[in-house]
């Protein structure tokens, strides 16, 4: 009669945590593709975006895990509602990291040599603003612990602060480096124009997301 | 009387069985945590637990074995027949332990106390109908079974938000700990006289006034905070990162306050003050800009697993009040019926009511311990395992709420199924975001056990009666 082991349910924290792992893998991957990509090597490119739509598949294997193992009955220190929209906006960054990968790979690239510097710039930013964000997901245990108060939501404060930081910083870049597209963009054919639009866009909206993701953990605390 | 001394055996058997019952099954609720987290060693768990239920169900036991022995059925309709009341008891026996063989096999989680009662009320309500039962005291139990959750489940809220403010959200938790800890233990050991105290303890006829009681109450805590207050200076603190650490967080929060304090003071200032505060303000700013890069915040969050070690000491101390409370509770629910049948045995006539012989409750109390024993740790195992989630900090909160709920209601004679107050304490400790995961669902599992265990037992007591009866005349 073990009513009270019954009781306990199964944690999905630490199901979110390996989801934001195989996130992360996503965007070491993404990584790679812009290294690729700054060495004009195309057929790397491709191989490496079949990789991460691999990997991206995983993520969304875990995700559909998760939420299928979410009862209603479930009684957790969160709210149901934002748990699930933490693990929705992992997934949004699982699935823009591939969309960008994709879009590499849609037609072969013309290069802009004085945009590809800035752009691996603005990439390695918002890859810094997901770090963030990622390191806040791995605080999530001592949170639990510590049940989202005291000195480690004062220590996830900061990096949430530095994360938004950080974000406005890629936003600035992504201005900048969207005025040298427009004014540059003459010297590229329509398509191809459109194509780095789309490159650029992508890379912005995962800062951005990271950040969302940052303030929802934010949220969580009991920290003003 | 060959019929007598033959039922006289029977159920000390079957009561046995019972006792022997709730040692192998329910003992795990005080004690797996403790061992789960390593607190405790399963030799000694085992050890203390034995001895404190059995001096719970030797000490306190009587409160409840009487509320069932002779407040539940009317026993003086059978006035001139109590070879009738001596079969309808042991069939009650019988159809409790029964009833219990069967749902665990089919993992209901019923509770001993709910299918004890219902077999007595079987039997109460086949000879007496509706006049058989004593309603009105039935009804309070049914009330106790609602209430004694709830107010365990409030008492663990409140703890363990109590702890939160004090511990958990302190910028510096090993020290707060250290502090508070004394104190604790203190109340602790003080509420739990108290609740013990009060009313007297019946079987060893010891009775203090309430001033008295308050008194003793009070003297314990001083001496039990003196002691502990004594140990925790006595142990060194532990070699954290305090020394190798040049800034701690909360000096570094507290310039982030001052930095804030110092805008807000630009913004009101006039030009003349105000080159002069941006000066201050920028200067502190590297400060805190270089005095972060120096901070180890990780170091700092680490001392929450000091936190638990420490509070393994208190969960050990909590765990045993609810083994002796759970003595204290559930060993009528083998010896109660057991008690209707000596009364009626050794007088040769059924009693009204009688008191319960000394040695009838620590027969009891020894059926639990061996139940414990020869079974028991094998539950506390798989619980312990089980049950990981339930760190020292909330295993003691769970823990000290369940206990004192299961006190006072032995203390009122309220057979309540201590398993319950338990899980309405977890559901408190939850409640104020301490647990990871509970499955609310269990709930729905309890309740609907609640619903089926007491006409099923009753049902089954009286096909026992029969049963026996058949058998017996």
């Amino acid at each position: 009669m073990l009513t009270i082991a019954r009781l306990f349910g199964k944690s999905p924290f630490a199901p979110l945590q390996s989801h934001m792992n195989k996130v992360a893998s996503c965007m070491e991957k993404l990584t790679k593709i812009f290294e690729a990509l700054s060495h004009h090597e195309r057929e790397k490119i491709e191989r490496l975006v079949a990789d991460l739509s691999s990997l991206e598949h995983e993520a969304d294997l875990t995700k559909n895990d998760i939420r299928n193992h979410l009862p209603k009955s479930l009684f957790m220190p969160i709210d149901r509602t934002h748990f699930l929209e933490i693990l929705s906006l992992q997934d949004s960054i699982a699935d823009m990291a591939e969309d960008i990968g994709i879009t590499l790979t849609l037609r072969p690239l013309d290069y802009l040599e004085d945009f590809q510097k800035d752009l691996s710039f603005f990439y390695s930013k918002t890859m810094e603003v997901f770090w963030n964000a990622k390191q806040i997901i791995e605080e999530i245990d001592e949170l639990l612990e510590s049940s989202f108060g005291g000195i480690e939501a004062e220590k996830v404060k900061s990096l949430v602060e530095e994360t938004a930081f950080k974000e406005y910083e890629s936003t600035l870049l992504e201005r900048l480096l969207m005025k040298k597209l427009f004014s540059e963009g003459d010297k590229l054919p329509p398509p191809s124009f459109i194509h780095w639009l789309k490159v650029v866009e992508g890379v912005g909206q995962l800062a951005k997301l990271s950040e969302r993701l940052a303030n929802r953990i934010r949220m969580l605390l009991e920290v003003t | 009387m060959e019929l007598f001394s033959f039922l006289d055996i029977a159920i000390l058997v079957i009561g046995f069985y019972m006792a022997w019952n709730i040692g192998a099954n329910d003992v795990s609720n005080a004690m797996g945590t403790s061992v789960g987290s390593g607190a405790l060693t399963m030799r000694n768990a085992v050890i203390i637990a034995a001895i404190l239920e059995f001096s719970g169900a030797f000490f306190l036991g009587a409160n409840v074995t009487e509320t069932i022995q002779s407040s539940l059925i009317d026993t003086t309709q059978l006035m001139g027949d109590p070879t009738t009341l001596v079969i309808g008891m042991c069939g009650a026996l019988l159809a409790a332990s029964l009833w219990l063989q069967f749902a665990s096999y089919f993992g209901l989680p019923v509770s001993t106390t709910h299918a004890i009662i219902g077999a007595m009320l079987g039997f109460g309500g086949l000879m007496g109908g509706m006049q058989g039962i004593y309603w009105d005291e039935v009804g309070s139990i049914a009330l106790s079974w609602i209430l004694s959750p709830i107010f365990s489940g409030i008492v663990a809220y409140f703890l363990f938000s109590l702890l939160q403010k004090k511990i958990l959200f302190a910028m510096n938790p090993t020290m707060a700990t250290r502090r508070f800890l004394p104190y604790l233990i203190g109340v602790v050991f003080g509420t739990f006289t108290l609740s013990l105290l009060f009313n007297g303890l019946g079987s060893l006829s010891i009775d203090f006034t309430f001033p008295q009681t308050l008194l003793i109450s009070l003297l314990v805590t001083v001496f039990a905070t003196l002691i502990s207050l004594f140990i925790v200076r006595r142990t060194p603190e532990p070699a954290s990162a305090l020394a190798t650490v040049a800034h701690l967080p909360h000096t570094l929060i507290s310039i982030d306050k001052a930095i804030k304090h110092l805008r807000r003071v630009r913004a009101a200032s006039d030009e003349g003050s105000k080159d002069e505060i941006s000066r201050l303000l920028n200067e502190m700013q590297v400060l805190a800009k270089q005095m972060r890069e120096k901070t180890d915040f990780s170091a700092r969050t680490s001392e929450y697993a000091v936190v638990e070690k420490w509070f393994g000491s208190l969960q050990i101390i909590s765990a045993c009040f609810v083994a002796f409370a759970h003595g204290a509770n559930d060993v009528a629910n083998a010896i109660g019926p057991v008690a209707v049948v000596i009364s009626t045995l050794s007088h040769g006539a059924v009693q009204a009511s009688s008191p319960i012989p000394v040695w009838l409750l620590a027969f009891g109390g020894v059926g639990i311990v061996i139940g414990l024993a020869t079974w028991g740790w094998r539950v506390i195992e798989t619980i312990g395992k089980k049950i990981t989630e339930l760190t020292p900090t909330r295993g003691f909160c769970a823990e000290f709420g369940a206990a004192l709920s299961i006190l006072i209601a032995s203390k009122l004679g309220m057979p309540i199924s201590t398993t319950h107050c338990l899980v309405g304490a977890v559901l408190g400790v939850g409640m104020a975001r301490g647990i990871r995961a509970l499955n609310l669902g269990t709930l729905k599992d309890i309740i609907l056990s609640w619903i089926i265990t007491i006409p099923a037992s009753a049902l089954m007591s009286i096909l026992c009666y029969y049963l026996l009866k058949a058998i017996f005349t």
